[in-house]
């Protein structure tokens, strides 16, 4: 296993106008590691998504994948690099079939086929995992929330990426929803592949990242293991203002508060609820 | 239920009846008066032009109001290569559709970033100014005044092909046309039209080179009108960059394109042979008020249908329900 990370982020940033969306963003994403990345509505998340796969050009800063400089390359470009993401608002391909929707990736992204046949087949494939299989003739229009998700999380999949970056697939999901998509990421992690994971609903984020970056107003605020990061005041603080953090504090100094949502973060558990309508994010 | 064909047949049979539909046309000659030969002609001249206009409009959804360059740029090579080089028209003709080509690409590529409306105005303006040049190139292109292509006694280059010798230039152009069209909507490249069409930013993410996919099927799209273009002028002898140049072509594009269903291999070429004979038989029964009717009928029909009969069929077949006002419903509300 090379020591080069698969991807990297040296002072990454973008300026619109007066206002910096991602800031100044340092990050090294090792090989076979989930990164959970949280942070308040406007925070960057997604921008920074659309910066590492080229939908957006930075104003400053670097993109490394695997050690390649990919600063401001074009989206598809980098598609061909194996490095793939899904949308926060569904982007289906409309007028195709769901099992169409996969091929196109198959055809176009790195694998490149040519024949329908043999491309149609691996969508199949790539629909049995992701557990659409049963939609593969449907139109996307047809589709519920939960796999109108899934399809999403397919197209990416057809890339066969070796980094994917996951915008909020677990969005407006019930409960019950979520734990087939948890799954999914943990099978494609054990397969060794390189995931970063935006994400509000916190019970996700815990259950799947080996480090968390927290971005506040575009900037690196933190980065380390789940649980540390989201008992730290400063990220309580973020995300909840700091008269819930300095509540929080005092409860805590007099007794921890459990959580009603089973295995949510420890001190988190509000915002993780409140939070996970989807919403314009920068 | 749809009828059950076997895989295979389903592959096969729309190659089958387009074959069928294009050795019927061939056919439909030797039955026709002089009259009606010009008549039919014109029609495949249109299916033509429908088709390649849904390449760049229908499939991947960039509404060009500007096609109409294409076609006078086609008729304005292939005049001046015939008239002041003394080409013959069938090497003129392959040079127009290049050329119309290369110009597809080179204005495409800045105003293929424009999307929606702004394209629109954007190929309009194009269009526009691109006839004010030809206007003012008289020593080329004859000005306004016109320009006369040589195609009687001596001085022709080609000898004038007659309604019969047109009606099947345009038959193999409709044909050809709608060849490539079956190709591009079977192919993985009419895949990535469609999912430009639909979502350019999520194309782009599963590894479509967007920016090319446009400017290479925008100039496709003018390879074909262009050559549609050229063989009209040599048709009409004397042409006029009003002419060669009208708006009125394009809209008719984009309402025969738009009635018989964009994005599809069949529509086009329905729209085209509808609108064409509806216009034509109001213009004989209905004299004084045809267009007025045309008009009318056209408004309706995308009251009605405004995803195009092709798709309307398609939907409804698949739903098993073909009310009109079903249909309205589920598109305006």
């Amino acid at each position: 296993m090379s020591a080069t990370p698969v991807l990297e982020t040296r002072g990454l940033g973008i300026r619109f106008g007066g206002l910096k969306a991602v800031d100044d963003v340092d990050l090294q994403v090792p090989e076979g590691q989930t990164l959970g990345v949280i942070g308040p509505n406007g925070a960057g998340k997604s921008t920074f998504i659309n910066l590492v796969t080229g939908h957006l050009r930075p104003t400053s800063g670097q993109v490394l994948v695997d050690g390649q400089d990919l600063t401001g390359a074009k989206p598809w470009v980098i598609a061909k690099a194996r490095v793939a993401r899904t949308f926060q608002i569904v982007k289906p391909f409309r007028g195709m079939t769901v099992r169409e929707n996969v091929a196109v990736g198959v055809m176009y992204g790195p694998d490149g086929m040519t024949r329908m046949g043999p491309a149609l087949h691996r969508a199949d494939e790539v629909l049995e995992q992701v557990g659409l299989g049963a939609a593969a003739g449907r139109s996307p229009g047809e589709l519920s929330v939960a796999d109108a998700r899934r399809l999403e999380f397919a197209k990416a999949l057809a890339l066969s990426p070796r980094l994917l970056l996951l915008d909020e697939v677990m969005a407006g999901l019930r409960p019950g929803e979520i734990e087939p998509s948890l799954q999914l990421i943990r099978d494609l992690k054990a397969q060794g592949m390189t995931i970063i994971v935006v994400e509000h609903v916190m019970k996700a984020i815990l259950a799947v990242s080996d480090q968390v970056l927290v971005l506040n107003a575009g900037q690196r605020l933190m980065l380390g293991p789940p649980r540390d990061v989201l008992s730290d005041p400063t990220v309580i603080e973020a995300y909840l203002g700091h008269k819930y953090a300095a509540r929080q504090a005092a409860a805590q100094a007099a007794q921890p508060t459990p959580s009603p949502s089973a295995g949510a973060a420890p001190t988190l558990p509000a915002a993780s609820a409140g939070s996970e309508e989807v919403s314009p994010d920068a | 239920m749809a009828p059950t064909l076997s895989p295979a047949w389903r592959q096969r049979w729309p190659w089958a009846a387009g074959i069928l539909a294009v050795a019927a046309a061939f056919g439909l000659q030797t039955q026709l008066y002089s009259g009606q030969v010009r008549t039919v002609g014109t029609i495949f001249m249109f299916v033509a032009l429908a088709l390649s206009w849904n390449l760049i409009g229908g499939y991947t959804g960039y509404a060009s109001f500007g096609q109409v360059v294409f076609f006078g740029l086609g008729g304005y090579v292939t005049a001046a290569l015939m008239t002041h080089a003394h080409w013959s028209f069938w090497l003129a003709l392959p040079v127009s559709g290049l050329l119309a080509a290369g110009y597809g690409a080179l204005i495409g590529i800045p105003l293929l970033r424009l999307r929606g409306h702004y394209f629109a105005v954007a190929t309009l303006g194009v269009a526009e100014g691109t006839r004010e040049i030809v206007t003012n190139l008289p020593d080329l292109t004859g000005g306004g005044g016109g320009i006369t292509l040589p195609t009687v006694g001596a001085a022709a280059s080609t000898k004038y092909l007659g309604n019969d010798g047109f009606y099947l230039v345009f038959l193999v152009l409709a044909a050809l046309c709608l060849l490539v069209t079956a190709l591009v909507s079977r192919s993985k490249f009419g895949f990535a039209l469609r999912a430009i069409h639909q979502d350019e930013d999520a194309a782009a993410a599963v590894g479509i080179n967007t920016t090319r996919t446009k400017v290479l099927t925008f100039a496709l799209s003018g390879f074909l009108t262009g050559l549609v273009g050229a063989t009209y002028a040599f048709q009409q002898v004397t042409i006029y960059p009003e002419r060669l140049f009208d708006v009125e072509l394009t809209v008719l594009m984009v309402v025969m394109v738009v009635i018989g269903g964009s994005g599809t291999v069949l529509g086009p070429i329905l729209g085209a042979i509808g609108l064409q004979f509806l216009s034509e038989w109001l213009r004989q029964n209905y004299t004084t008020i045809h267009t007025l009717l045309l008009g009318a009928i056209i408004i309706a029909a995308v009251i009605l249908l405004p995803q195009g009969l092709v798709n309307y069929l398609r939907e409804a077949r698949r739903n098993g329900d073909y009310s009109l006002l079903a249909n309205v419903r589920r598109y305006r509300l």
